[in-house]
């Protein structure tokens, strides 16, 4: 579950590093800044915004988007970005450590 | 919850966004929401995602549980119901047989440390019960070392008057001083004996139960140092004794008296009831042997001739008390504890197939994301909750059979009158009830949702057609179990039933007394009043005959007499060790006519025989066989306390029941005078205590009281008890009628949860198999073979069941022997009579479901698939 969960999870805080943002602004974040190559489940993507609220590493509140729609914006918290600092060191080296083993060979 | 309607407008923002960007690139308005919300997928489930995110404590998600599970027994009403039904009936009885048996079993006793106590003394034929005579206890009490405390109490509860305004009768005892404080019992209000009260001659001073207290002294909290007249002496009351408290043999005792045994006076013997308690780390069986010296020792007091027939025995006071009663509390909690595990099968049966065409839904739930924990606490949350439905139905079945055992129970099932539906039974059936629920959700919960269940194909279930159909056999094995148990229990009840007893109950109304110790302390006094009780019995309109004696059958005569200590006139005198004890009765002539005894030789006594002088006695048929084998007791002389001339020999009785042999009797006639013999036989009550035989044509409530009229013209505050021999004879079997009554309807309740499983699974298998039937029927296949086909398979496990059952069955009738009367525990004809019984049954229960089979519309069939 961290492996899977932990992606999408650090994908979203990662989202919301650049700034407050709605569900699907941040779905779309993620596909567009991966090219295409990523592309978040709905049905993941709104639980886990949710359980990252009662974790209280995001904030949410209801806010009017600019053509006039109620939309629930997220927002990093303080203990959100010092989870995702941690959360990306141990990516950077994970990440490092599953190429050095996926070149072996 | 306005959580629900933020979640609906996220998502909608969600998808209305997705709309915009779908038309934005070139879709028509409906085909954008549209894709825009397949895309975004089951709204509603994530909705419930998201919720859940926010509510996950453990109590809101078992809430929510619970309410899935409310809402699915709601839309299935029919497997509810028999679900609950099944779970009732094994919580429910194992609960009622459990209030009573816990207290013979397992309930601690309400005395400090009660697993130290123990009862001792000596064993003989004169006593179901140990005993201990006062000389041999003053040498035990002296030298012992395995005990810390031994006190004792004079055997037998006496009757005693409460003579104030109002009189009452009472049970008085006699205990030692530290009777109490061996037991561990402190008085409620007041004080413990002293030393000096339990000393010959001390002071009168008694200590109250509870009860008499409470009802005839209501709670006088300064009832300790009041003075009450007993039997016409005053006495003091010191102290007041706990509500739990209770003799140790359970005898029903109103007031304590200090014991005040005299050793330098008592040497000649009161018979004592002896308990002890254990030092730490001391065994019975240690403790037993401890006292094995001093016992051989004090055989110097018994009668040389007994010295063979006398053992010593130290048991827990627990098997003192529950004596016989242990080996039937352990097969009826058998039993029930069989019908609750066939009651866990039947309703595990009913949960795999309502898991089978579940298997769908979980399979989507499961591939939707729901974890396998979830999904199997789930599983689990609805099985505890049918169990707790259960449990709840139980509790009402459970107090309506116990209502029904106190009813219908035989005396001496110790403490019967305090089982109850109390908090420690109650906590019991709710262990059971999540037990059961554990035990039969386990099989359903652990069943992967398997991927294949979503195409439809019907082969996934295979192996939990194959639980069940092994959970059926089970079921057959034990209801089969249960049948043959109670199959010997009530064969072996009519064969007690049918053993002749010797006298014909019919029609014969008995009445019971004891004359007040105070007003009738003369020999002369006690003849006087039963004169004329005769004469005032004998004008009573529809009397036939009627007799006054000390005891009545069944049951010995109060009194015994050692044959050795007899002369037959012509014969040496007995010299093989006691010859055992002669139990004898004081009766009128009217006594062998009135109880329908016959005479087999010589004749009845008659008035004749009552005059001065004359001398007479009669033998019963076994007592005449054994002094005179081989000539005619009728004219021979035999001195007990005098020489005495037998006129008669009547039939033999059944004193002991059907289960024992006729033992030997001898009948003396009560004369209108004290005579030699009633000065020797004083004590402990002489003619004080008497019982009345009367038969009589007329209606019994009518003669009741007539009777009682008269007794009430003779003496006013004379309590007399009224009732009928049938009842006395009767009340012999109502032991193994109680087993054997219990025993049936267990098994009977097993055998209907046996059926109903059956049916089930047969329906189930033909629901099943319903397409494949229809293919089978289309090829031509009949109605006949197709029932063959089903029914072929049902008779495979109901062997099996059978054949498992059998051998169970040869281990528990084991276990049965020592409750059975003539009829031995591998007796084949309960088995002949049992099995076709129950294979009739299940094989109807298999059948029902097999004429749909038959019935099946290949068209349909094929079309359903």
């Amino acid at each position: 579950m961290v492996e899977l969960q932990g992606t999408l999870v650090l994908l979203i805080l990662k989202t919301l590093a650049h700034g407050p943002n709605h569900g699907f602004g941040i779905a779309l974040h993620i596909q567009a800044a991966s090219d295409g190559l990523l592309r978040v489940e709905e049905g993941s993507l709104y639980p886990a915004l949710h359980r990252l609220e009662r974790d209280k590493l995001v904030s949410a509140e209801w806010k009017v988007t600019d053509n006039k729609r109620r939309a629930r914006y997220y927002k990093l918290t303080p203990a959100g970005r010092k989870w995702l600092a941690k959360a990306e060191d141990n990516w950077d080296s994970m990440a490092k450590g599953v190429g050095r083993v996926l070149r072996f060979a | 919850m306005s959580d629900r309607d933020d979640f609906r407008e996220e998502i909608e923002f969600h998808v209305d966004m997705r709309a915009e960007l779908n038309r934005a690139g070139g879709v028509s308005e409906d085909q954008a929401r549209e894709s825009a919300r397949r895309q975004f997928g089951n709204a509603t489930l994530i909705q419930e995602d998201m919720r859940r995110m926010h509510v996950n404590t453990f109590l809101e998600s078992l809430l929510q549980d619970l309410r899935y599970a409310t809402r699915g027994f709601a839309r299935q009403p029919l497997f509810t119901l028999t679900a609950v039904f099944a779970a009732a009936l094994g919580i429910g009885s194992t609960s009622a047989v459990f209030s009573v048996v816990d207290r013979i079993l397992f309930r601690s006793l309400p005395y400090a440390h009660d697993d130290r106590l123990g009862s001792l003394g000596m064993i003989a034929p004169l006593d179901t019960n140990e005993f201990l005579f006062a000389d041999a206890y003053f040498d035990w009490r002296k030298h012992q070392t395995p005990f810390t405390s031994v006190t004792s109490f004079t055997a037998g509860v006496a009757d005693c008057d409460l003579t104030q305004t109002n009189p009452l009768r009472l049970g008085c005892a006699q205990v030692e001083g530290n009777f109490l404080s061996t037991f561990g019992v402190s008085p409620v209000l007041g004080r413990d004996f002293t030393a000096q009260e339990d000393v010959p001659n001390g002071p009168r001073v008694a200590l109250m139960n509870y009860g008499l207290w409470q009802s005839r002294f209501a709670r006088d909290p300064n009832i300790p140092g009041k003075t009450v007249l007993i039997d016409g002496q005053p006495v003091t009351i010191v102290g007041v004794l706990p509500p739990n408290f209770e003799m140790p043999t359970l005898a029903h005792a109103d007031l304590l008296f200090p014991e005040a045994l005299d050793e330098a006076r008592e040497r000649a013997g009161r018979a004592l009831r002896v308990f002890a308690r254990l030092k730490p780390d001391v065994t019975l069986a240690q403790a037993q042997a401890a006292m094995q010296p001093l016992f051989e020792a004090s055989l110097q007091y018994v009668p040389p001739q007994f010295r063979k027939e006398v053992h010593l025995r130290m048991r827990s006071l627990r098997d003192r008390q529950v004596q016989d009663a242990r080996t039937a509390s352990w097969v009826l909690l058998g039993a029930v504890g069989a019908v609750l595990l066939i009651a866990c099968a039947n309703i595990a049966n009913l949960l795999l197939a309502r898991a089978t065409s579940r298997r769908k839904e979980l399979a989507v739930r499961a591939a939707l994301g729901a974890g396998r924990g979830r999904l199997i606490r789930q599983t689990l949350t609805e099985t505890l909750l049918l169990g707790t439905m259960g449990g709840v139905a139980g509790c009402a079945l459970a107090w309506a059979l116990l209502r029904m055992f106190v009813s219908l129970a035989p005396e001496g099932i110790p403490r019967l009158d305090q089982a109850a539906l109390d908090p420690r039974v109650l906590l019991f059936t709710l262990a059971g009830s999540i037990a059961s629920g554990l035990l039969f959700g386990i099989a359903p919960a652990i069943q992967n949702p398997q991927a294949e269940s979503l195409t439809g194909s019907r082969t996934a279930g295979t192996r939990r057609m194959l639980l069940r159909e092994w959970l059926c056999a089970g079921q057959i094995a034990i209801s089969l179990v249960l049948l043959v148990l109670a199959g010997m229990l009530l064969r072996s009840l009519w064969k007690i039933q049918s053993v002749p007893m010797g006298l014909e109950t019919e029609h014969v109304i008995t009445a019971e007394f004891v004359l007040s110790r105070l007003g009738y302390s003369e020999d002369a006094r006690q003849h006087q009043f039963l004169n004329e009780l005769e004469a005032r019995l004998a004008k009573i309109p529809g009397v036939g005959s009627f007799a006054i004696s000390d005891s009545l059958p069944p049951s010995g005569g109060t009194r015994g007499r050692l044959l050795a200590s007899m002369q037959v006139e012509g014969q040496p005198p007995f010299d093989k060790g006691t010859g055992g004890l002669i139990m004898w009765r004081y009766v009128t002539p009217g006594y062998f006519s009135a109880l329908g005894i016959p005479i087999v030789r010589g004749r009845a006594f008659t008035e004749n025989d009552r005059a001065p002088g004359a001398s007479s006695m009669m033998l019963s048929q076994t007592f005449a066989q054994r002094l005179f084998p081989n000539g005619d007791a009728v004219g021979k002389r035999i001195k007990t306390v005098e020489w005495a001339t037998i006129v008669g020999v009547a039939a033999d009785v059944r004193n002991l029941g059907p289960l024992q042999p006729a033992e030997p009797e001898y009948y003396i006639l009560r004369r209108h005078v004290p005579d030699e013999i009633s000065h020797i036989q004083e004590p402990p009550t002489g003619w004080r205590q008497a019982k009345v035989a009367i038969r009589t044509s007329v209606n019994a409530n009518v003669m009741a009281g007539w009777i009682k009229r008269e007794f009430a013209a003779l003496d006013p505050a004379l309590p007399v008890t009224i009732g009928s021999m049938q009842r006395r004879v009767g009340r012999l079997v109502d032991r193994p009628r109680f087993n054997a009554l219990l025993l049936t309807l267990f098994a009977g309740m097993g055998v209907l949860l046996a059926a109903v499983g059956l049916y089930g699974v047969m329906a189930f298998l033909v629901a099943q198999r319903t397409a494949e039937i229809g293919v089978r029927m289309a090829l031509g296949a009949t109605p006949a073979a197709i029932t063959k086909l089903v029914l072929s398979r049902a008779a495979g496990w109901t062997l099996a069941g059978v054949l498992a059952g059998l051998a169970g069955s040869i281990f528990a009738t084991r276990a049965l022997q020592s409750m059975l009367f003539g009829v031995e525990a591998r007796d084949p004809s309960t088995y002949l009579v049992v099995l076709p019984v129950l294979l009739l049954i299940a094989l109807t229960a298999a059948w029902i479901p097999t004429l749909r089979a038959a019935r099946v519309d290949p068209m349909n069939a094929l079309r359903h698939e």
